[in-house]
């Protein structure tokens, strides 16, 4: 079965067009040199594959390298050379550099990225490795393979998931005579926590109006008053409705009553906890790497549900097959190769405090017994939602920092910050469809 | 900053070699043959090639696509690219369109930044050359400690003051508070400590760059003219202002035109401190150009932002060259 499909794929290519026909990015004008990802090891002349991440920070910039070591002694004729730098600079030099022949052969990106970067054609169709590969929506926590799709083609093959919980200093909460054993897992726990610790002259969770970490509040408060941020064909911003406006009023309420101070500067609210100065900090499970954790007690939890239902957000990372212009199908088979290999070694990515995306490899027993940091996080799965997945759609969730920003400085009310931002992102998905096609 | 080291070398190189080249050329030119100023032109060019190689590929070329980018609906993932006359333009100058509000407002804040950062970039590097220029003990020293965080990329500097200027937990707000003062400034949070903030940043940063240029031209003027208005009776002051300043009018030629080019280019500053913030009320024209053309993938309405704001640097440029060649004629 996997054979044939392997062998339909070169089929496919030989007859030129047939392929990018069946992945349906026309629209996109992926160009004529597009091939799909086969799903067979490589087994050719020696190449070298570059591969693009933008994992600089935490453990990553130490696992990557050996893990592209390893891969590389195991496989005589391939050599990945690892690149990482930041991820707003891969999103902003990919189009061109694979426009001339120069982009990676193999990269990793966000689920919001993935879509934009199929629209461009600058991504081949990896459906082959996914069946190889085994995969199917199943094997990834709900939503998540769709994050990679694109047209009804599997552009991005799941790696890791981000999720955001609760990080609490126990220190903080025992001064303020909270016993840390239990944390809030409700609004009525939550606030009364954050009243307990006023009384003591503690702000209880500082709000900043920032990418890191406000927007991710943000949205995640969004779902839980059951709204979304866009409509189904994300064609219209959702994130000025009712539970949009509930969501941010909570959020301001935090510092007009005393919570949260004003002001908090971007990161402000995770160096306080550190530095014992509050209590609670909504924040991505990147930070359970976060090695100044060592020198406080601490614990984490899931999101408390401040709405009507539970719902937390989270990012995700795909792996990516570029559509260099002229790309090499031996080098595009061994990106292939290195691939199935990362996805087969992947249980010790939990060190890096991303979860591994494939179910099996993440309920294994022993990560939660190694990592146990990382169990909340593991438990909101079932609720958390993705990154909204459309060509060019980080440019309207811009504006939804934007209107954050203006509700908690104090420049607009949060029904006003957030009409106009939708206003506006509706200008942008309407500029996105224009220009990625629909 | 790049470019700024090239103009700075390419500027500086003809001022310092005037002299010469004006004698030889006032001697050689009674005697010169038309062949000779020939020769002579073109050794210059292959002088220059080297220059002029780099300054074809990387600025000239670039400008022409980019020129040739605004009149298009230039996108990088399609294969042909359609002539679209000056809508790009058009649309910049609409009230209403997607852009024009935004765009406008990062203009403003590249206006503000540019009008609050150069005075400070001329006037502080100015008092610290004439300090540094008193052969004072150590004096070396300073220079190097002035100089220093010119060396540091924008986003060591940025991380740094993020963490000095914390709302809540900086080392600033904590001393501002020991000394009885408010201790819970939003610095980088809320206008206009925003502002206060990216032009301190900025100054500390860059003024060493400014005060050693401006030191070469100090050392450059000649003592007896001080020596001369000592003798008419000028004190302190007044030799400032009629020997010090007149003296140092090709290097703040210089160091003016090359500041308010920087400052009107601001980016990092803003991008790492302020995140463009509060709203977007400190992000700057380049910051939103590169976010439009880079980010999002709108080239051609960005080659037009670019074009607009080289216009209006340009005007700037050529009005300040204007004011200062007519004070030294």
């Amino acid at each position: 079965m996997k054979k044939g499909i392997a062998r339909r794929a070169v089929a496919a290519t030989l007859a030129l067009g047939v392929g990018i026909a069946l992945a349906g990015c026309s629209g996109g004008g992926a160009g004529a040199g597009g091939n799909a990802v086969p799903g067979e090891d490589y087994t050719g002349p020696k190449v070298s594959i570059t591969f693009w991440n933008g994992w600089t920070g935490g453990a990553a910039p130490v696992l990557v390298p050996k893990l592209v070591e390893k891969f590389n002694s195991e496989h005589d004729n391939i050599e990945v050379k690892n690149v990482p730098q930041e991820w707003g600079d891969i999103s902003k030099k990919m189009p061109l550099a694979v426009k001339a022949g120069k982009g990676p052969d193999v990269a990793v990106a966000h689920g919001d990225d993935v879509a934009t970067y199929a629209a461009q054609g600058l991504l081949l169709p990896a459906d082959d490795i996914v069946d190889a590969l085994g995969y199917s929506a199943d094997d990834f926590p709900e939503g998540l393979m769709d994050a990679g799709a694109y047209k009804g083609a599997q552009y991005g093959i799941p790696w890791s998931v981000t999720p955001m919980g609760l990080y609490v200093n126990n220190d903080v909460l025992k001064s303020a005579g909270i016993d840390p054993a239990t944390v809030p897992t409700d609004k009525d726990g939550y606030m009364k926590a954050l009243e307990a610790l006023k009384a003591a002259g503690i702000s209880g969770e500082w709000v900043d109006g920032y990418v890191f970490t406000g927007t991710f509040e943000f949205e995640s408060l969004l779902w839980q008053f059951g709204g979304d941020l866009y409509n189904d064909d994300v064609t219209e911003a959702t994130f000025n409705s009712d539970a949009g406006v509930q969501a941010l009023t909570h959020m301001v309420d935090l510092i007009d009553k005393g919570y949260s101070p004003p002001n908090v500067a971007q990161d402000g609210n995770i160096k306080g906890l550190l530095a014992g100065q509050t209590a609670y900090n909504w924040n991505g499970v990147w930070q359970t790497t976060n090695e100044s954790f060592n020198e406080i007690d601490w614990t984490v939890a899931p999101v408390p549900q401040i709405g009507t239902e539970q719902a937390v957000w989270s990012s995700s990372t795909h792996w990516m097959f570029m559509n260099n212009k002229g790309q090499d199908k031996n080098k595009t088979a061994a990106a292939a190769t290195f691939v199935k290999w990362m996805n087969e070694n992947s249980a010790g990515w939990a060190e890096t405090g991303e979860l591994p995306a494939a179910n099996d490899v993440r309920n294994d027993p022993t990560l939660v017994e190694t990592y146990p940091n990382l169990k909340p996080f593991i438990d909101s799965l079932p609720y958390a939602h993705y990154e909204t997945s459309a060509p060019g759609i980080t440019a309207a969730n811009a504006l939804i920092t934007t209107a954050l920003n203006e509700a908690v400085t104090g420049k607009k009310e949060p029904k006003e910050a957030l009409d106009d931002a939708a206003k506006q992102a509706n200008e942008i998905l309407k500029q996105n469809a224009a220009k990625y096609g629909d | 900053m790049q470019p700024s080291t090239v103009t700075n070398l390419a500027t500086r190189l003809p001022s310092s070699r005037r002299p010469r080249a004006a004698r030889t050329g006032a001697a050689r030119r009674p005697r010169a043959a038309r062949t000779g100023a020939a020769r002579h032109t073109g050794t210059a060019y292959l002088f220059l090639a080297p220059f002029l190689a780099l300054f074809t590929v990387f600025v000239v070329a670039p400008s022409i696509f980019g020129l040739w980018i605004s009149v298009t609906d230039w996108s990088p993932f399609k294969d042909t690219q359609n002539f679209i006359g000056l809508q790009n333009y058009i649309d910049l100058f609409t009230p209403g369109s997607i852009t024009f509000g935004d765009f406008w407002q990062s203009m403003g804040a590249t206006g503000i930044f540019t009008v609050l950062s150069v005075p400070c970039l001329l006037i502080i590097p100015l008092f610290i050359a004439i300090l540094l220029n008193n052969n004072i003990r150590g004096g070396t020293a300073f220079r190097a400690i002035f100089f220093a965080p010119y060396v540091l990329g924008v986003a060591v500097i940025g991380v740094i003051w993020k963490y000095l200027l914390d709302t809540q937990s900086g080392m600033l707000n904590h001393i501002l508070g020991m000394l009885g003062l408010p201790s819970d400034i939003p610095w980088t949070v809320d206008v206009p400590w925003a502002w206060v903030s990216l032009v301190i940043v900025t100054v500390w940063w860059t003024l060493g760059f400014n005060a050693v240029i401006l030191l070469a031209g100090l050392k450059a003027i000649n003592p007896d003219l001080y020596e001369a208005a000592s003798l008419d009776g000028a004190g302190m002051i007044r030799k400032f202002w009629s020997v010090t300043l007149p003296g140092l009018r090709p290097v703040m030629l210089f160091v003016s035109t090359t500041t308010i080019l920087e400052s009107a280019n601001m980016f990092g500053q803003s991008y790492i401190l302020t995140k463009g913030g509060p709203a977007n009320s400190t992000r700057t024209a380049i910051m939103y150009i590169s976010d439009q053309g880079l980010s999002q993938n709108n080239m051609a309405p960005a080659a037009a932002m670019s074009y607009i704001l080289f216009a209006f640097l340009a005007v700037i440029s050529v009005i300040n060259f204007r004011l200062q060649r007519e004070k030294t004629e």
